[in-house]
């Protein structure tokens, strides 16, 4: 069988003091388990030193020309994992959450072709130290809770980044991507369009650097918007 | 009066020559001046045959003139605004379709170099 060709979607806003250990680490992990997991950063047009690291240290990337946010970036390593032919892409946050480790397991599935889309969870198999607060697992359940009525699919890690797509879905986010809340909602389109998804329990840390993408005081309007979003994403009419 | 009228039937002008100045610049697409002529329709009858606007009014079941005009120009607005956020949106998405290309395209011949 072909060996098949993966590719590490890394997107980075502002994150200089995490970029280069996570790079390093799956440098390591190539090298020390003879595998080759290229990584391409997409630095989402960061203001700090994220552009100047990745260019010292020659780490592959993609310097965004003006910040799109998360979807925007992450669609872009979409775009180039299809225009350069990759078998699995893989979303892989810049922040040290994800454990490169990790990485062969959530594939797994997709290389035995039982699953085209993978999402790593810190919910299920109780791998994950991370923890979480009470309101945020609230928030997390009330997610849960639309996508299963959106798609009929249980999710039980909403907004986890770390995902595996094959090259069918890499075909699809190409084209298109959500902007807003891309976890959840690509998630529900790619279920409603009938491709096989699946749940695998990975370890995540806690972020050591940065700050996370969900603030806490917009909370109330990012779960009404969540939401919404999710349920017009489930009328859309599947193929 | 007349010359209250007068007045009036020249500001609306004034309207309609910035709208048609526009139009000229093309800083207005014609989409969005239709709706525009259409406002200084309704307010060049409503200044000029003020008795046939109380009359369609009543008619409607507006009691008062003013209050079928307010209702006309808040629907005219409504609709502005909900041309203007689809228009915002769809830009939106190609603005990060272009940034996407274009970030990917510098990379490329950055590394050709």
């Amino acid at each position: 069988m072909k060996k098949s060709k993966i590719l590490l979607i890394i997107p980075a806003y502002n994150e200089e003091a995490n970029i280069l250990k996570t790079c390093q680490k799956i440098i390591d992990f190539n090298q020390t388990h003879k595998i080759n997991y290229d990584f391409i950063v997409i630095n989402d047009g960061s203001l700090d030193n994220t552009k100047k690291i990745l260019e010292e240290n020659k780490l592959p990337h993609i310097n965004l020309i003006h910040n799109l946010g998360i979807g925007g970036a992450v669609q872009t390593g979409y775009k180039y994992a299809l225009k350069n032919d990759y078998d699995i892409a893989v979303q892989f946050d810049g922040d040290g959450q994800h454990d490169v480790t990790y990485v062969e397991k959530l594939i797994k599935p997709i290389i035995n072709k039982e699953a085209d889309f993978t999402i790593g969870s810190r919910f299920i198999e109780n791998i994950s130290e991370f923890k979480t607060s009470f309101m945020r697992r609230v928030g997390i359940k009330i997610i849960t809770f639309f996508i299963k009525i959106a798609c009929g699919f249980k999710l039980k890690d909403t907004t986890s980044g770390f995902r595996a797509a094959n090259k069918k879905i890499i075909n699809e986010f190409a084209n298109y991507y959500p902007s807003e809340y891309p976890e959840p909602i690509s998630t529900v389109l790619v279920v409603k369009k009938g491709f096989k998804v699946q749940e695998i329990g990975v370890n995540m840390y806690e972020r050591d650097g940065g700050s996370s993408s969900i603030h806490s005081w917009k909370n109330f309007y990012y779960m009404i918007n969540v939401c919404l979003s999710i349920l017009i994403a489930g009328t859309r009419r599947s193929k | 009066m007349i010359t209250d009228n007068l007045r009036l039937v020249v500001i609306i002008f004034i309207l309609f020559l910035l709208i048609v100045y526009l139009l000229r610049k093309r800083k207005l697409s014609t989409k969005y001046a239709i709706v525009w002529f259409l406002a200084i329709i309704v307010m060049l009858f409503t200044v000029l045959l003020p008795d046939v606007m109380k009359y369609i009014a009543n008619l409607i079941g507006f009691e008062l003139l003013s209050n079928m005009l307010l209702c006309i120009f808040i629907v005219i607005l409504l609709f502005i605004t909900l041309a203007l956020t689809i228009v915002v949106s769809s830009n939106k998405r190609r603005i990060t379709l272009l940034i996407e290309e274009v970030s990917i395209l510098k990379k490329e011949l950055e590394d050709k170099k």
